[in-house]
């Protein structure tokens, strides 16, 4: 019963949050294919597909630009999804025809996880790139098809322009600040239970288990079994079980290579207004090579 | 059932090449009671013998069958220089014929059904239509040991700009290029005069800097645009040894072109070592003659790497550059002719 209460509690707390939460948006978070289909036209909607350049001359939604993935995020210094330098990743954006005041909608193939959170990953680092319009598409490409919308095999050559922004630093954490913030952040580790746990690990993390005292919120727990996002209160009550309902409060999420966790991340911002969300994009990849980091089962 | 080799009946009389019966191009009896029967004299790559395409595709048929992707010959010219005159012999008998030429590709191969690697094939490319192209169910599955993973960004580090901006294989490597370039055989890619060449596109003098203007004069003729642009490392094969293979590892190498000996470029271990055709018989008594480095235009071009944003990288550091403790143990006595060591930049 009391936890009931608090949820609902929550929710109208989000409620109240909502305006100030959308009121540097001219879109919401998230948008179906029928907002789509509907602004195809928009001279201000750029729609990114991010599906590797074969997938993309096969078929996709008319009008959306290529930009694959492997633009937005490079492997570095041996580490995985890193960020590409701000030069490089402003030409990606000026070059997709992505202006300050674009509304970008970003469309990926939603087939298993990984796939599902690069496009948040790319909708993260454009909001680091200092875009403020950026939503998902709901179930993306997958579901443009299954709702059978219009499908174009020419490509778009995008008109290029000049692009350069002060990039937002606030929504990545190294390790250093990670290392501080523990035992005052919330460290939300977006893994399987069984990653978490110390149960599983990928070949090229050093070790099994968690960063000390984070908490677990696994990422599958947010798809629909379509691909397709649950509902926003379904969401944030996911959220709110394991990272609390203080909007203010500092979170940093992390996953194995920086990528999975932008998920969580970018839902708890855009959706439940959380001011302070940040991802610690080296992961465990970084964290389990460093012996002085905290690190338990 | 697999559905990457199920024909998809609806295409059937609409491609112009399905208008005529399975049995022109695949033979067999149409009308056997059994599939033993139907498939007796089957014909499983009917495009083998390039005759079947001639019939209708007169000039690409006469000029395919002198491509390199038909002959396969560049794998010969690559190792014939280690080779006496008998051991040529040898190596044409016992490693050409059974070894290299197995993997040449038909017309078919390209623009039916996807190759067969290692024994594998991912199957019909649109259920038996004949296409144009389809370079990520072709190119990638041949060339997928170094260039295309390297061009796509999946051998690690970023995807070669080229194909960021939406080219793929065929935007650059015309079909002259991959049809064969005339009637005249040819033994090397370097002798194809419609190969690509960056600047085709990219005209000196048409830089949008005047920094960028200004290093590509300097290094004009001194360095190849690889060594500056490659994203860094690639693949390099190293240790082959007739019938076992050889193993791969990432690097970036740079020296001097063995082509020419004066132009600094990005080098690619070849997997060739001394003992390479022991187990045919070839000592290869001229192994030293040519190097175990050569030059490579490694597909990941990006517009800035690290050497074009620092000078001091090579000129200071000479990061990457081929130094006499880095050369192979054991390689060919040609490879300290490839070493260069940069001078540092007078202030």
């Amino acid at each position: 019963m009391k936890k009931i209460r608090m949820n609902l509690l929550f929710l109208m707390l989000c409620i109240l949050l909502l305006p100030f939460a959308s009121s540097a948006r001219d879109v919401a978070p998230i948008v179906d294919t029928a907002w789509v289909e509907k602004n195809l036209n928009n001279p201000k909607v750029v729609v990114v597909d991010i599906r590797k350049v074969e997938d993309y001359k096969a078929g996709h939604i008319p009008n959306a630009v290529n930009a694959l993935y492997g633009s937005w995020a490079i492997m570095k210094g041996g580490m995985r999804n890193e960020l590409p330098a701000a030069d490089d990743l402003f030409d990606v954006i000026g070059s997709a025809g992505i202006g300050s005041d674009s509304i970008v909608v970003v469309v990926g193939k939603t087939d298993a996880v990984p796939d599902r959170t690069d496009i948040t990953r790319v909708a993260w680092t454009l909001k680091y790139a200092g875009i403020q319009n950026v939503a998902l598409l709901d179930g993306g490409y997958n579901k443009w098809v299954t709702d059978k919308k219009a499908v174009s095999t020419d490509a778009v050559r995008p008109k290029g322009k000049s692009y350069e922004a002060k990039v937002n630093e606030g929504l990545f954490a190294k390790k250093d600040h990670v290392m501080k913030s523990i035992g005052n952040a919330v460290i939300v580790d977006v893994r399987e239970p069984d990653f978490y746990k110390g149960v599983k690990k990928l070949d090229f993390v050093a070790k099994a288990g968690h960063i000390a005292k984070a908490v677990n919120l696994p990422t599958s727990q947010m798809y629909k079994q379509d691909g397709t996002y649950k509902d926003k209160a379904e969401l944030m009550n996911i959220a709110a079980a394991a990272v609390g309902n203080d909007p203010a409060k500092e979170i940093i999420t992390y996953c194995d290579t920086g990528k999975v966790c932008t998920a969580w991340s970018f839902m708890m911002t855009e959706l439940g207004g959380y001011k302070d969300v940040k991802v610690y994009d080296g992961s465990t990849e970084e964290w389990t090579k460093d012996p002085q980091a905290p690190f338990e089962q | 059932m697999y559905k990457g080799l199920l024909v998809d009946k609806s295409i059937i009389g609409k491609d112009v090449h399905l208008e005529e019966n399975c049995t022109t191009c695949h033979k067999g009896d149409a009308k056997g009671p059994t599939r033993d029967v139907a498939h007796k004299g089957l014909v499983a790559r009917p495009s083998k013998n390039i005759e079947v395409c001639e019939k209708c595709h007169e000039d690409i048929s006469k000029s395919f069958k002198n491509s390199l992707h038909f002959t396969s010959e560049g794998q010969r010219h690559g190792v014939t220089g280690r080779f006496s005159k008998d051991e040529l012999k040898v190596f044409n008998e016992k490693v050409f014929e059974k070894s290299c030429r197995s993997c040449h590709s038909s017309c078919g191969d390209c623009h039916v059904k996807a190759p067969v690697i290692g024994g594998v094939s991912t199957g019909l490319l649109k259920g038996h239509r004949f296409v144009k192209k389809d370079e990520g169910k072709t190119c990638a599955l041949c060339h997928g040991g170094r260039v295309y993973p390297e061009f796509t960004g999946d051998y690690g580090g970023a995807a070669d700009i080229h194909y960021q901006k939406g080219m793929i294989c065929v935007d650059c490597h015309k079909k002259e290029e991959l049809h064969g370039i005339s009637a005249a055989s040819y033994v090397s890619r370097k002798e194809v005069k419609e190969r690509p060449r960056c600047t085709n596109c990219h005209k000196p003098g048409e830089e949008k800097t005047e920094s960028a203007r200004s290093a590509h004069t300097s290094h004009n003729g001194k360095v190849s645009c690889y060594a500056c642009h490659s994203g860094g490392a690639y693949r390099n094969c190293y240790d082959c040894h007739l019938g076992k293979g050889s193993t791969a590892k990432p690097g970036f190498i740079l020296g001097l072109n063995p082509r020419d000996k004066k132009t600094v470029t990005t080098l690619r271990v070849i997997p060739t070592v001394r003992n390479t055709f022991k187990p045919a018989g070839i000592e290869m008594e001229h192994f030293d003659k040519l190097p175990n480095y050569w030059d490579t235009a490694p597909h990941n071009i990006r517009k800035r790497t690290e050497r074009t944003r620092s000078c001091e990288l090579c000129h200071n550091a000479k990061k990457n550059f081929l130094t006499k403790d880095m050369l192979l143990k054991d390689g060919s006595k040609a490879n300290e002719g490839l070493i260069y060591t940069p001078k540092p930049i007078k202030k």
